[in-house]
């Protein structure tokens, strides 16, 4: 620690701090504009200039000088506001003064210095720039204009999103940012870059003249596409969310944001949303009383609790805790039915049976902060940037600021394998499971583990033995991943101090599920990696509240049916009610002629819904429910943070939140009310949950708690079976597209801007083989079916694989999988 | 008691024979002084309202009857693509126009503002649109 004084104020600080840390530490302000506390010092403004006595009163930058022990500093003497006044008065000699038409203006660093210094003059005279705004890309208006030359865009960029679209181009007074080759802007949209621009120099084209920043209601939540639970600022004007304000001080973030979480906010307020209840009357759906729907459902439902056999419901990870708690309420505790299940019954596997039974919990042993305390990170699929994109970022950032050893076991290369040293070891597709256990084996034949720990871990002979079959070099041959290398990365997975293993899970990822768990979870337990700081498995939950529903078992616990079963139940007619919560199963389902077959033959289809979906389309009764901006409640993260949302707008039209439509329900089936609202619905689930006790709605606060977690655990055998493989055809895995989540994205403008139809990825040998190029339509034929995507041609799959995201609707990817983790498909041009 | 009375009765003469201060209105009209602030107008230059919907104006306005609402023309520059007055709520307090920053916005001569439906008191864009 370094003792010094700022401005007669004595402040302690460690010895890494810069004086600007100091002051911020001791409540001392220093103006800033190119400084940002995410990134590295940059020193360009010269507007944080302070005096040292030491140095004789010289002005040095505060943001770039480390403190030292007995420093005098002076923060705002004449002389150093004279000087400030100068930088501001240079910065505005090329800035054009449109503030009147700037989306910046009062948000704009520049705007609020130069009014704090009352720059009113300018005794230097030049020439604006004239450089050509950059309206290309659908997201983000470049206009050089208004640059101050921060380098911020392009430090973030380079340093948290580890794209690098920006630089500095030319030199002198031509210097500006640039793109590559001054070209149009072609790249993650994520818009960090716009959210740190201390100017108008970039902004969002979606929010482009909407509103002005202090007309906005600022209502702080927590994003509802991922499970990384990022908290966000929604921007709310005449009952509508406009747009995501930048809060550097929100989250384990700092306020960053994925293009979904960032540009995808207009589903909330969009036209498409149903506002009122509709009921099927000879056929065609119609606008209906919410006394009349609900009577209707209710009806049913209190029919069914005599056989609750014949009633089932399929639940969206996207409903808030409370929901999902009076949802398990009604369905498994009033009316005695079993069959429920979320996220197509298994994508929640990894948690709900794997986790369960290895660790006696259903959630992961580490929490995100882990990922930037470990030393080695073992990251099953390169997919989990593109399902967790914040993730990512963490781990861009313990990959290039805190030197974490990065290893990706993944079947195609992916954004996080140009991480520097990231190693890759690209294998057969499916043989992921296989390679998990040679790891462990070869960790368990060279006695890298400590052995008397790992014995005392129930299960472990019988894990042992079941190993005792894995040869390496069979395995190698099996994986396409050679033996030396499969050794070489078991004994750096076993050496490290610490590591962390990442599992992405999600409706399209059908391998990375119970099996998947377990093996990395027994890997972890071998080495003596969980409980640990830095250390363990982070299993990944696709949406938004997919820990949660995991928590709260929403998911046949008493043998009930699995979701599968229930659409087949519901073909079969031994399902007569159905009652789907927020999930699209006819989208994000596999195999999409059967679940529509399912849904077709159900006799009564009820939907609680924000759209007319592909799903609420066929059903019988439609209930519009509420977006997360709507309604109050919160959601548990990856890693098990309980985050609260807060409801930011009046709900769209007459739809009601599901928190609601559920109380409605179980109020007219039972007579008595659930809850009087959802912070007394909290203080049940807390008390009747594991892990989430005495945690209360107003405790959480801003920044949420994390809920514990404790279990016995235990290894757990898996059989791998070596990847199939079929002559002639090419191995099709399914997977996130970076710009969506789920099918809610669809609704969202901004990712569908970016990228607005399904395509199927190849490499450019197969591309060759089969004479396509990028961007021509491909059929894709399986054993179920055949659809026509465009090709998107790269490097970034292997020869003999493809790759398709699964979020679209319009030629959807499920009409050709049926819920393997590979499909065998043939292309044709 | 009888003085007061006289000088009182005296000042009524006097204003008896004084110019009245009143006018036979509607036949007569009075001149309203340069700065009377009355009916907003919109400037026009070069055809086009010199308003560039900066919203400082409703930001402003006490009362909160100024709607915007601005667009993006084909050049991607900003316009009011709305712009309403509610004339109603009005105070007629000018602040609207001291707080234009590209001095867009006047207020008129124009007093009439009696009209038969609550609607015809709210002024568009187009009615507002500065006559010349």
């Amino acid at each position: 620690m370094v003792t010094l004084t700022i401005d007669d104020k004595q402040v302690t600080v460690s010895k890494d701090a810069t004086i600007y840390d100091a002051a911020k530490a001791a409540g001392i302000r220093i103006p800033i504009i190119c400084h940002d506390k995410k990134l590295q010092p940059f020193g360009g403004c010269r507007m944080c200039l302070v005096e040292i006595e030491q140095m004789k009163g010289r002005q040095i930058p505060a943001c770039t000088t480390p403190v030292t022990e007995g420093m005098i500093v002076r923060t705002s003497t004449d002389e150093i506001i004279k000087a400030r006044k100068m930088v501001l008065e240079l910065l505005l000699l090329k800035h054009p003064i449109d503030c009147p038409v700037c989306d910046a203006a009062g948000d704009c660093d520049l705007q609020n210095l130069t009014y704090e210094y009352q720059v009113n003059t300018n005794r230097f005279q030049d020439e604006k720039f004239n450089w050509k705004i950059d309206y290309e890309n659908p997201l983000i208006e470049r206009d050089m204009n208004r640059c101050v030359h921060c380098g911020k865009c392009a430090r973030i960029c380079d340093e948290i999103v580890s794209f690098g679209a920006y630089s500095f181009i030319n030199r002198g007074i031509q210097a500006r940012i640039g793109t590559e080759f001054d070209g149009p802007l072609n790249c993650e949209f994520c818009g960090s870059c716009v959210s740190v621009c201390p100017v108008g120099a970039l902004i969002s084209r979606p929010f482009k003249f909407k509103a002005r920043w202090w007309s906005l209601n600022k209502v702080k939540s927590v994003c509802s596409y991922c499970g990384t639970g990022c908290q966000l600022t929604l921007g709310v004007k005449n009952n509508e969310v406009m747009t995501t304000i930048y809060d550097e001080n929100q989250g384990f973030h700092n306020g960053q944001l994925c293009t979904r979480g960032r540009w995808g906010y207009q589903f909330v307020n969009s036209e498409k949303r149903l506002t009122t209840p509709m009921i099927r009357k000879n056929g065609k759906l119609e606008p209906a009383s919410w006394d009349e729907a609900l009577g209707l459902v209710a009806k049913r439902l209190g029919d069914a609790k005599g056989s609750p056999d014949s009633l089932a419901a399929l639940v969206s990870p996207r409903l808030t805790n409370e929901e999902l708690f009076v949802m398990k309420k009604l369905f498994k505790e009033t009316l005695g039915c079993d069959n429920i299940d979320h996220a197509g019954g298994y994508s929640h596997k990894a948690l709900t049976a794997g986790a369960i039974e290895s660790l006696g919990y259903a959630g992961s042993p580490s929490v995100i902060a882990d990922i930037k305390k470990t030393n080695l990170l073992l990251v099953i699929k390169t997919d989990a940037y593109e399902t967790h994109p914040v993730l990512g970022f963490e781990i861009n950032l313990a990959v290039k600021q805190h030197g974490v050893d990065i290893r990706l076991l993944s079947d195609k290369k992916g954004k996080l394998s140009k991480l520097p040293n990231a190693q890759t070891y690209v294998h057969k597709a499916g043989a992921d499971l296989l390679l998990v256990n040679a790891i462990a084996k070869v960790i368990l034949d060279e006695n890298l583990h400590d052995a008397a720990a790992a014995q005392a871990i129930g299960g472990f002979s019988a894990w042992q033995q079941s190993l005792a079959n894995c040869a390496i070099d069979q395995v190698a041959a099996q994986c396409g991943v050679d033996a030396d290398t499969i050794k070489g990365l078991a004994r750096d997975y076993a050496a490290a101090e610490k590591a962390l293993i990442i599992l992405p899970t999600g409706m399209g990822y059908p391998g990375h599920g119970k099996e998947m768990a377990q093996a990395v979870i027994n890997l972890a337990l071998l080495t003596g990696r969980v409980g640990k700081e830095g250390c363990g498995v982070l299993i990944l939950g696709e949406k938004n509240n997919s820990q949660g529903a995991a928590d709260l078992a929403i998911y046949p616990t008493s043998g009930g049916k699995e979701a599968q079963a229930i659409l087949s139940g519901c073909a079969a007619g031994s399902i007569k009610t159905l009652f789907i919560a927020g999930e699209n199963p006819v989208v994000s389902y596999p195999n999409r002629s059967q679940v529509e077959k399912a849904l077709a033959a159900v006799e009564f289809l009820v939907v609680s819904e924000l759209f007319l979906t592909e799903t609420s389309a066929k059903a019988h009764v439609v209930l519009p429910a509420c977006s997360f901006a709507e309604k109050e409640g919160t959601f548990t993260s990856v890693g098990g943070a309980v985050q609260r949302i807060n409801p930011a707008i009046k709900a769209i039209g007459q739809s009601r939140s599901d928190f609601d439509i559920l109380s409605g329900l179980f109020q007219v089936i039972t007579g008595q009310p659930a809850y009087a609202n959802s912070a007394a619905a909290f203080l049940d689930l807390a008390a009747t949950v594991p892990g989430y006790a005495g945690l209360t709605q107003a405790g959480l606060g801003d920044n949420g708690a994390i809920r514990t977690v404790s279990g016995t655990a235990t290894f757990v055998p898996v059989s791998a079976a070596a990847p199939s493989t079929e002559a002639g055809k090419f191995a099709l895995v399914t997977g996130s597209a970076l710009n969506h989540c789920g099918t809610l994205s669809l609704y969202g403008e901004g990712p569908m801007l970016v990228c607005p139809a399904g395509y199927i990825e190849l490499s450019r040998e197969d591309a060759k083989a089969v004479g396509v190029k990028d961007g021509e339509t491909v059929k894709v034929t399986s054993a179920t079916g055949e659809v026509k995507l465009a090709a998107k041609v790269g490097s970034r799959v292997p020869k003999g694989l493809v790759f398709a995201p699964y979020h679209f609707a319009d030629s959807s990817i499920n009409t050709i999988t049926s819920g393997n983790a590979i499909t065998w498909v043939s292309l044709a041009k | 008691m009888i003085m007061p009375l006289i000088n009182g009765l005296k000042i009524t003469l006097k204003h008896l024979f004084m110019k009245p201060v009143t006018l036979l209105y509607p036949e007569e009209r009075p001149t309203p002084s340069p700065n009377y602030r009355g009916l907003h107008a919109l400037k026009v230059s070069h055809n086009n309202a010199k308003c560039v919907a900066c919203y400082l104006c409703p930001t402003v306005c006490p009362a909160k009857c100024i709607t915007v609402e601005a667009g993006e023309d084909e050049n991607h520059d900003k316009f009011a693509a709305r712009y309403e007055i509610d004339i109603l709520r009005c105070i007629f307090c000018g602040y609207c126009v001291e707080a234009c920053p590209v001095d867009a916005l006047k207020m008129t001569d124009t007093f009439e503002l009696a009209n038969y439906k609550r609607e015809d008191f709210i002024y568009t864009k187009q009615a507002l649109l500065e006559k010349k």
